[in-house]
């Protein structure tokens, strides 16, 4: 059962369409890929679908409910939570606020919230820096500390922007382990990323955009074998 | 570097427990103080202190901890002024019935401000706040009918407090202003513990540090922010309407004027923003400071070095011309603060603490 479905959507800047008429679903529990060239478009359709933009053209319907025009709030609420390409710590409170503010979305009480937020850090397996301030961490921290912060909201969907972007490869292996870990505890995930080699590993099925367009769907397996996208995308930084 | 400011987020357990014991004794101390000192001008000193607190404090809320800075508090603190004496004066309503209307229009205020404001980003909070503030005033101003215009408003009499019948005051003296000042700042720091120590307060923070990632968060940025506004000007229009019964006359210049909405956030960024003695340092700092400078003191300290002659040439230009640059000084310190002291006083001094307990261990 799909629990997101893109129909049609289009978002335009002026006379520059960003997401030109793009269509998919995501299957509920499983890891959706989003892939493709700078400016292909992926953190528009990202901003769409989280209520930062409403679509200029065409439906987001998640869980079976018309998203279109929805405030992020709204969104987060009815359990969709987005990262940021670039990090967003609250700097001047600590990592243990930081994802209190997230657990508080579900909760009125700071006890229940403080509690949430722990255990949302050991899964990030970041307790142990609770007290630190979120603005003196190091990017691979941040990255972790953003993920805490938007499993306690206790989303059914989260969508990944960029999650490993500047990290090195044992950072970026922790968070791919994490990623899988979520998916094990059944929330879906659509997930952007540059680096072919995770996005292959961990997504059921990607989607590829160019120039704000669907290119093509399908497994990893489909996706690189695609001449389409060999010539689009791989045949880029491969040639 | 990263270490301390960590340790300094859980580390003060010990000074923790100390609080509420030190806080106990200062407000003992402060309870008694009218009964050790009876000079008017001390106690004089004393409200204007609280008064500053009060302000700061009320402000606080949505400019420190809710990051909305509104340079237009004046409008708010004008509102519980003009409220209160006019009902007190034109229709004989007891000042203590008057707070509540002045609160209710504080509200209103506040409720257009943010309605209309909070629905944009960036500086356009601060520029429409500073606009209705200068609305409130040119409109008192200019219904001379109702507020009697730049002539003021002048309170004739102060009815009698009574509780059942008995008389509690007569307001003939400071001491019950003092006391009533006293209550307000304990209120206003209450307030703000609550909601340092609530949803809301987190919120508000998350909302300051950074508004998209709050939003994404499910926090509603219109409500959050317009909640914020409303606390801050209820709190503001009390501390308006405690000055207009204590001082006995207002004018618009005074209670609706631009200095008073920049001293408002001055307290604050003084003391240092978004923390609960921040107002109250930032106070301890500006009104001793800009009564001295008012005064002769300065000059007077300058003699008694003996570094300048009183009857020397420039001896006679200070004693003339310090007290009249008084406003020229005190900004002169404000921008000193300002460039070394980014986090107010009370974060320079955590950020020395901190550091010798650093070196320390």
């Amino acid at each position: 059962m799909a629990i997101l479905e893109i129909k049609n959507v289009s978002k335009f800047f002026g006379g520059l369409a960003a997401n030109a008429d793009v269509s998919f679903e995501v299957a509920q529990g499983s890891i959706m890929g989003l892939i493709g060239p700078n400016g292909a478009g992926k953190t528009t359709l990202f901003n769409c679908i989280t209520g930062y933009y409403e679509p200029s053209r065409g439906e987001v319907i998640f869980k079976g409910n018309r998203m279109n025009g929805l405030q992020p709030d709204r969104v987060c609420k009815l359990g969709m939570a987005r990262t940021w390409q670039k990090v967003r710590p609250l700097a001047k409170m600590s990592v243990l606020d930081n994802v209190m503010v997230g657990a508080l979305c579900r909760t009125n009480s700071l006890k229940a919230a403080r509690e949430i937020a722990m255990e949302q850090l050991q899964v990030v397996r970041m307790d142990g820096k609770a007290a630190f301030l979120a603005g003196g961490l190091p990017i691979g921290e941040r990255k972790k500390l953003e993920m805490a912060r938007v499993l306690a909201t206790k989303p059914e969907l989260l969508l990944l922007d960029e999650v490993m972007g500047g990290l090195n490869q044992s950072e970026s292996e922790e968070i791919v382990l994490l990623i899988l870990d979520i998916k094990s505890r059944g929330i879906t995930q659509m997930v952007i990323e540059h680096d072919m080699k995770t996005i292959m590993r961990i997504s059921d099925r990607i989607v590829v955009l160019t120039s704000g367009e669907k290119l093509t769907e399908g497994t990893p397996q489909e996706v690189v074998s695609n001449q389409a996208v060999i010539d689009a995308y791989l045949g880029e930084s491969h040639s | 570097m990263k270490d301390t400011s960590a340790k300094n987020v859980h580390g003060k357990a010990g000074f923790k427990s100390a609080e509420p014991i030190v806080t106990l004794l200062v407000l003992a101390g402060l309870a008694l103080f009218p009964t050790l000192v009876s000079s008017p001008y001390s106690l004089h000193l004393m409200i204007l202190l609280f008064l500053s607190i009060i302000m700061g404090q009320s402000w606080n809320i949505v400019g420190g901890y809710a990051g909305q800075y509104s340079v237009g508090h004046a409008a708010y603190f004008g509102a519980g002024a003009y409220t209160t004496m006019l009902l007190m004066q034109q229709w004989k309503i007891a000042p203590w019935y008057g707070v509540w209307a002045g609160m209710a229009v504080a509200v209103v205020v506040a409720l257009v401000v943010g309605s209309i404001c909070f629905r944009l980003r960036g500086p356009y909070f601060v520029l429409a706040s500073i606009a209705v503030a200068e609305i409130l005033r040119l409109s008192t101003m200019n219904l001379k009918d109702l507020t009697n215009g730049a002539e003021g408003i002048l309170a004739t009499e102060i009815p009698p407090l009574t509780i059942a019948g008995k008389v509690i005051t007569d307001f003939s003296t400071k001491v019950p202003f003092y006391y009533i000042g006293l209550g307000l700042v304990v209120l206003t720091i209450v307030v703000t513990f609550l909601v340092q120590h609530s949803k809301l307060g987190y919120y508000f923070q998350a909302i300051r540090e950074d508004q998209d990632a709050a939003h994404s968060l499910g926090i509603n940025l219109t409500f959050h922010k317009n909640i914020a506004l409303i606390v801050s000007a209820l709190l503001t229009s009390l501390a308006g309407s405690f000055y207009a019964i204590y001082i006995g006359f207002i004018d618009p210049p005074t209670v609706l004027g631009l200095d008073i909405s920049v001293q408002i956030v001055l307290i604050c960024i003084i003391g240092g923003i978004g923390t609960i003695y921040g107002p109250v340092v930032g106070s301890l700092v500006l009104v001793p400071l800009s009564e001295a400078l008012r005064s002769n003191i300065i000059a007077e300290a300058i003699f008694a070095t003996g570094a300048v002659s009183p009857t020397s040439g420039v001896g006679v230009f200070l004693k003339e011309n310090l007290a009249h640059a008084h406003a020229l000084i005190y900004g002169v310190l404000v921008v000193v603060v300002i460039l070394f002291m980014p986090d107010g006083v009370l974060g320079f001094v955590r950020k020395l603490t901190t550091k010798r307990k650093g070196e320390r261990s």
